[in-house]
């Protein structure tokens, strides 16, 4: 009887088909949708005279928006490899009325052959304190209104790309367990900041500020590999992510010669700074939560290393910090309250400070209505003058998941 | 009793060694997926090193030199398509092509419609295309833009849109076309495969919009209220074809093509002033009749494989004629490669351009590169690539100008089917 | 052990007959495709996407199988390689002028999607296809292991 069940085992054995073999995965296309309507009033003081007043301008205005509208593509390709695209589309973008933008924000490849170790390749977000790497991923956050460098809506007023690595194209990264806890490390490269890129002009030529006679393409970068970005960020993380931690670092060059992205006022301390200035960010991050409270904030620092500035003994420094403590009533409903505040130093001395208190009310898994009030205030010290620029914003929107 | 169990117990064995074989070929069904709106794409991501060198000289002019190195990351090109199946006999394709880091706020590369088409379907031997198509010209200007189907991270000078501000493929390739009748008739071990389509004039002809906002043409500017349409004539459309013959296997393929629409000679923009002798500039101002003719030959035989295509672009212009101007351009390549094994492929490319404008220009690329097939969706590439070009007056008296220009590109990528 | 001998004869007998069974490639078609014989070349223009209608105007729809003896039976049939008609597919699909095959993991799938397909074309071992009503056998592989 062995012998029997043996024979037939051994039988079956042999018809027994071999299967499996890895299988690609669908492109799956998904998106999100922030639709805001916001009411802004605005109070800019003009050559203040400590005590005395001076000129005053006010504006008020009201208005809907589709804020933004992100499409996403996903597709695994085998076990270790997996490709992202994110289209994003801002504030009523339209092509011929020259409203809003339309741009790819994220296409990459990543590999990852282990969970301690990936590889992504492509444009993408590199890590950079908490918000940088989901700064677009407005359905996820609780804002309307993202903390200072990261609100796009106001990229030139806070400079954001001063403080933050907006774009990286090879990013080495990954999270080593360490009993509780996991080590992040991300280490990353990319272009040179956004003002080196080359860029269509008004005559509907390519333009640079670097060297024209050689210029035929957009989007790309005209610099020598010394001027690229290198960065990276170290983090600890608690598994069940209930506390993560960590600091960042990046060098790049600042592109001086690019005085549209600041008010006309610094053109006289601009012009003999002209050139190329080392920059270094230097940024800490801490953020979790503690039953229903929820706690984020980051610093970003900002330090340059420019022989012109040095000579003239002009002082180049930024600083940016904020924290936002955050607590969910029930399962649906969260409220916060947030403190921003920083300097920026081009010879003269910008400081600016935003507080802003929102609700974010989740109707269903793909439906959040946010209402987020915020208060701005920004004053420019230059010599005796001091210009104060207030603004109260009030934004009432819907986050939809796509 | 005991020797009945024994016997029902082997039976009661043999039937459950069978019903295992038999599952053992039985596996598990899975649910049959809806057709729908198929959603797919390809991207090509690289990092190229640049090093390029002019040189102008000219009577009057002191000789002037200049050099640049430039290293730079880009997303080249990101493309979604969208297919579709109505019926039997209906189809839709979309193309949306974004290139070099595209972003409008930035001002930095191209977000275009590249083909937005319906097929109707009447048999394999005859087929109906209309809306914005690549038409079928030589070998490779239906799939110019398909970097996934290319081993190129560069592609044939004519159809690179990277150079699309220096070379001036629009004179070599009908870019688009709006209807096209083609189809496959088989011929014993062949295909004879037949095109021919009409569309807008060319690019240049076509309204845009200014940097005011405003709409512009090079034609009449009174009526112009729209961008992205044809202000001309009909007389003035694009007419093509092409004939080919392909084998079963599509191991050879051969073809020729000609097309017949209009260069629009008021377009100063794409002929800086210095770059034209006072006598070729007397050619401005109005359209000449434009032939191309192209050739193309493709093979196949194991590992090895080569591609070439000839394009010959002739006017008939009498005001060329009567300036005893020459107005003519040529474009040639040819690759040779090699699978070295199936993953891996390598391949060495020539082209030369020569474009004959009263001055003449001439380009000369040569290229080398490689292929690494990582899996099925992605290929990793890597390209080197040196661009000449030069032009200098003949026969012309009134001044005398030269420029050279020498680019040499080493590209690295990644292509990826999404 | 007279007894055990037979059974095993028995076991012997049903591999070798299964695995003839198993063996056997042939080509299906859904029982709606218009029938008529089907060349190699015809089978391979289906394969190569230059085919994509059936004579009563169908759309051809093409079923493949990612791996196994079957699959390499039939490339071997029609006389293509793997590489050979991805570059085909790749070319046809990035064109719009065709949908690639649907590349499925078992041939028990093939089989049951090409039979509930109006148009559908697909090959398989027999074995696999015995028994079912909805699809018709259009060649068998000469030559097959």
């Amino acid at each position: 009887m062995r012998r029997l069940a043996l024979v037939i085992a051994l039988a079956s054995g042999l018809f027994l088909p071999v299967t499996g073999s890895a299988q690609d995965g669908e492109t799956s296309l998904f998106g999100s949708l922030q639709t805001v309507f916001f009411n802004q009033k605005s109070r800019l003081t003009y050559g203040k005279l400590q005590p005395w007043g001076g000129t005053e301008y006010r504006e008020e205005r009201s208005t809907f928006a589709v804020q933004q509208f992100d499409i996403f593509l996903q597709k695994p390709i085998g076990e270790s490899f997996n490709a992202f695209v994110d289209l994003e589309y801002q504030l009523n973008y339209a092509s011929d009325r020259r409203w809003g933008s339309l741009s790819l924000q994220e296409a990459w490849l990543n590999y990852t052959p282990m969970d301690e170790l990936s590889l992504k390749v492509g444009m993408l977000y590199p890590a950079f304190n908490n918000l940088n790497e989901i700064k677009n991923r407005l359905a996820l956050l609780p804002y309307i209104f993202r903390p200072g460098p990261y609100e796009r809506l106001l990229r030139d007023v806070f400079l954001s790309e001063d403080y933050l690595p907006e774009q990286a194209f090879i990013q080495l990264y990954g999270a080593i367990p360490h009993g509780d806890v996991f080590w992040d490390y991300a280490f990353y490269v990319g272009n040179a900041s956004a003002s080196y890129i080359s860029r269509r002009g008004e005559d509907g030529l390519p333009e640079n500020d670097l060297n024209r006679n050689f210029e035929f393409l957009t989007g790309v970068d005209p610099t020598e590999f010394n001027m690229k970005l290198f960065g990276g960020r170290l983090g600890i993380r608690a598994r069940e992510e209930s506390f993560k931690a960590g600091v960042s670092l990046t060098h790049d060059y600042d592109n001086l010669r690019d005085t549209t992205r600041f008010p006309p006022i610094y053109d006289g301390i601009r012009t003999p700074l002209i050139g190329d200035a080392a920059r270094v960010r230097i940024g800490a991050d801490c953020s979790g939560s503690i039953g229903d409270v929820r706690f984020e904030s980051e610093v970003i620092r900002v330090l340059y290393d420019h022989g012109p500035a040095e000579d003239r003994d002009i002082e180049l420094d930024q600083l940016f910090y904020y924290t936002m403590l955050g607590y969910s009533f029930t399962d649906r409903l969260f409220l916060y309250g947030s403190f921003q505040a920083g300097r920026d130093i081009f010879d003269v001395t910008s400081r600016h400070r935003t507080i802003t208190a929102g609700a974010a009310y989740r109707l269903s898994d793909d439906i959040t209505a946010k209402a987020q009030y915020i208060v701005y205030q920004n004053e420019l010290e230059h010599g005796s003058h001091v210009d104060e620029l207030m603004i109260r914003f009030v934004f009432l929107g819907f986050s939809i998941v796509l | 009793m005991t020797h009945a169990f024994g016997r029902t117990r082997v039976l009661c064995v043999i039937g459950a060694a069978t019903l295992l074989i038999t599952c053992a070929n039985t596996q598990r069904l899975s649910a049959q997926s809806d057709e729908g709106l198929q959603i797919f794409g390809s991207m090509q991501t690289v990092f190229f090193h640049q090093e390029s060198e002019l040189t102008i000289e000219g009577e009057g002019l002191s000789p002037w030199s200049g050099t640049e190195t430039r290293n730079s990351f880009a997303m080249q090109q990101l493309d979604l398509f969208l297919r579709k199946e109505m019926g039997d006999d209906f189809t839709a394709f979309v193309d949306l092509e974004f290139q070099l880091n595209y972003s409008s706020e930035a001002r930095w590369g191209s977000l275009s419609l590249q083909e937005a088409w319906m097929n109707y379907h009447v048999s394999d031997a005859f087929n109906v295309k209309t809306g914005l198509l690549f038409p079928a010209f030589n070998r490779l200007n239906e799939i110019k833009n398909r970097l996934a189907l290319l081993p190129y991270l560069f592609r044939p000078l004519i159809y690179e849109r990277l150079l699309s501000q220096k070379f001036y493929a629009e004179d070599f390739v009908p870019e688009h076309a709006f209807i096209q009748l083609y189809g496959s008739i088989p011929i014993g071990d062949f295909f004879a495969d037949y095109a021919v389509y009409t569309g807008n004039a060319e690019a240049s002809y076509i309204t845009r919009q200014d940097s005011r906002g405003g709409i512009e043409t090079d034609i009449n500017p009174n009526f112009e209220f729209l961008s992205g349409v044809d202000p001309t004539e009909f007389k003035l459309k694009l007419f093509g074809g092409r004939l080919g013959l392909r084998t079963r296997d599509e191991n050879v393929a051969f073809g020729v093509s000609m097309t017949h629409d209009y260069n629009n000679l008021r377009d100063t923009t794409r002929y800086p002033s210095y770059t034209l002798s006072r006598s070729a500039r007397q050619l401005l101002g109005s359209d000449a009749p434009r032939i191309r003719i192209g050739a193309d030959l493709a093979f196949r035989h194991g590992p090895l494989f080569f591609e070439t295509e000839l394009i010959k672009v002739l006017y008939d212009y009498e005001r060329a004629e009567r300036l005893k101007l020459e107005i003519e351009q040529s474009f040639a390549h040819g690759m040779v490669g090699y699978d070295i094994f199936p993953a891996l492929t390598a391949y060495v490319s020539v082209q030369w351009g020569d474009y004959t404008f009263g001055i003449d220009s001439d380009y000369y690329v040569y290229s080398f590169g490689s292929a690494y097939r990582v899996n099925d969706a992605i290929t990793a590439k890597a390209q080197l690539i040196m661009y000449e070009e030069g032009y200098e007056e003949e026969g012309v008296t009134e001044s005398a100008f030269s420029h050279d220009v020498t680019i040499k590109f080493v590209f690295l990528g990644f292509s990826i089917l999404l | 052990m007279n007894q055990l001998f037979r059974i095993s004869a028995l076991l012997a007998f049903l591999a070798v007959g299964v695995f003839q069974a198993q063996a056997q490639t042939v080509v299906i078609v859904n029982a709606s495709v218009p029938s008529s014989t089907f060349s190699v070349e015809e089978v391979m223009d289906v394969y190569t996407l230059n085919k994509t209608h059936w004579d009563n105007g169908a759309r051809v729809t093409v079923f493949d199988l990612k791996e196994g003896q079957a699959k390499r039976a039939f490339y071997e049939y029609i006389g293509m390689t793997e590489d050979d008609l991805q570059r085909i597919w790749l070319r046809k699909q990035f064109t719009g002028r065709a949908r690639p095959p649907h590349s499925l993991s078992n041939e028990t799938e093939l089989v049951e999607r090409v039979g509930k397909t109006p148009g559908g074309i697909g090959y398989a071992s027999e074995s696999a296809v015995r028994g079912k009503k909805n699809v018709r056998i259009i060649a068998r592989l000469k030559g097959a292991p």
